[in-house]
């Protein structure tokens, strides 16, 4: 998809809606996703507030606004650019800072082999028990979590999500654009290794047998586990101090680069998006400027009040998981049929966009899972929450899909002239060999695609 | 000189020798077996800093 956005200089992902569909998509997306950055944001500065807490006994309301007060200094003054180098820097603390503690704390639970043999055998598989959706912990069959995490919300993810559309709109050519979210994937394969993995570690941990290791993960205050805290409990149990100090900067690393990644999107979609085109328009770029760095200090403002939200879910996974499904669920249907089918209309994206939007509240307001949702009736339990937000992707990009197809079979399209370079069929292919860079990008495409087959057989 | 402050893999490089130095001395001061973490890590550090510090980006750009 990125020829398509990089190709039309759109600055943000809503802009690329309103060359390719019309002004009313590119507000109703704009509004959205706007709504689930600072959600976003606001579930990284409860993280980030909560470890303060824990670890340095700092008051939970003072270690939120400290936690903003940080972020805020770096992405007011130093904008996307510092977003982004922080990210990066963020990046390799997180990995470096954290392997020596799956390194331990593995070699502490007798390895993997350890693992398997503690723990039970849906744990550490990830197909052989979703024949049937009572047989595993997520309560969900196969198809749904196929269609529902591995095709909408991955796909939503890598492909709609302005977070991470962004990064690659401001490579300095097409050819590293594209090659951005396939170089990305490979460190983002290392992700379950630091953080799914010590989870499982954890577990075993705290069974009788390894009871002389003397792990715990905390309680909530409720009596039973809080898995939020797993991550640092690990940290404070194996790390000596010294490397102790590594890691909880790792940790508060990694929630202070989401946190500015959502704000600095925030951003540029609300000037962009919101304030450019329909509040003030046709004023100078500093007017602009000035707007952007009060929309940043706003944004750290709605996510203070969002992390304090964040606090009634007691797994902050699940309600990413769930505001993830909301938006990008039924926003990937848009831009497939958007960027695929020439004959997609406004009026069918906008419809579809809207359609998908309410199907996921219906879903949700008709489902239950660990006692969040079914706030309309709870017609239909679902076992964890992380279940519950793929089946609520799910629907929500069916009735998008269909709707904006069947809208768009009654409305005039956009004349062919109007939509080169926005659609597939109607773009010149631009060769991949022209450079060294662009000469990468297949090969390392089929190696990420190789190590994800290889990775599914291991953990089959 | 101030340009350098753009060359992340400097930057990258520079972070990760200073928490290789502190890991390092806190080890020496402390041979404690409980430190020993502190001693690998930090030799581990310190190689990928200098690899960081060593990288020329200027042919590519």
């Amino acid at each position: 998809m990125m020829p398509f956005y990089y190709g039309s200089k759109a600055r943000s992902v809503p802009e690329y809606l309103f060359l390719r569909f019309d002004e009313k998509t590119r507000a109703l997306n704009a509004v959205s996703f706007a709504a689930m950055t600072v959600f976003s944001s606001g579930i990284s500065l409860y993280a980030l507030a909560k470890l303060l807490e824990i670890i340095l006994h700092w008051n939970f309301d003072l270690s939120i606004w400290i936690a903003a007060g940080i972020v805020m200094v770096y992405t007011f003054l130093g904008g996307l650019t510092s977003a982004v180098y922080n990210e990066v820097l963020q990046f390799f603390l997180i990995v470096m800072g954290l392997s020596p503690l799956v390194i331990v704390a593995l070699q502490d639970a007798g390895g993997w082999a350890g693992i398997k043999a503690s723990l039970a055998p849906e744990m550490t598989h990830a197909w052989k028990y979703m024949g049937k959706a009572d047989s595993n912990p997520m309560g969900l069959h196969f198809s749904s979590l196929l269609f529902g995490l591995g095709f909408v919300m991955s796909f939503g993810y890598w492909c709609t999500d302005f977070l991470v559309v962004q990064r690659a709109m401001i490579a300095r050519n097409m050819r590293e654009a594209r090659l951005t979210p396939v170089v990305a994937a490979f460190p983002k394969m290392l992700m379950p290794l630091i953080v799914v993995l010590p989870g499982l570690i954890a577990i075993t941990l705290m069974q009788p047998a390894l009871a002389s290791k003397g792990y715990q993960i905390p309680s909530t205050d409720a009596g039973g586990p809080d898995y939020t805290l797993t991550l640092p409990s690990l940290i404070a149990h194996y790390y000596p101090s010294g490397l102790l100090g590594v890691g909880i900067t790792a940790l508060l690393a990694s929630f202070m680069s989401g946190m500015a990644g959502n704000v600095t999107a925030f951003n540029s979609v609300f000037t962009y998006d919101i304030y450019q085109s329909y509040l003030a328009r046709n004023k100078p770029d500093r007017h602009y400027l000035f707007v952007g760095k009060l929309v940043t200090v706003a944004g750290i403002l709605i996510s203070v009040a969002t992390a304090y939200l964040a606090r009634s879910f007691n797994n902050i996974n699940d309600f990413l998981q769930l505001v993830f499904s909301f938006v990008n669920g039924p926003l990937f249907a848009t831009f497939l049929l958007g960027m695929f089918w020439k004959r997609a209309t406004g009026h069918g994206a906008f419809a579809g966009l809207a359609a998908g939007t309410l199907a996921a509240a219906i879903t949700h307001g008709l489902t239950i899972a660990e006692g969040k949702g079914g706030w309309i009736s709870p017609l239909f339990p679902i076992k964890s929450g992380m279940g519950q937000a793929f089946i609520v992707a799910g629907i929500s990009w069916i009735a998008n899909f269909l709707t904006c197809i069947l809208v768009s079979l009654f409305t005039k399209p956009k004349p062919e002239s109007e939509l080169r370079g926005l659609v597939y069929s109607l773009t010149v292919r631009t060769r991949n060999s022209e450079s060294p860079s662009g000469s990468l990008l297949v090969p390392l495409a089929i190696l990420l695609l190789a190590i994800t087959i290889v990775l599914n057989i291991i953990f089959f | 000189m101030f340009q350098k402050l753009y060359k992340l893999n400097l930057i990258i490089g520079i972070f990760f020798l200073l928490l290789a130095v502190i890991l390092l001395i806190d080890y020496l001061t402390d041979k404690a077996q409980a430190k020993s973490l502190n001693l690998y890590t930090g030799i581990t550090f310190l190689l990928f800093g200098i690899f960081m510090c060593s990288i020329n980006r200027n042919k590519n750009e």
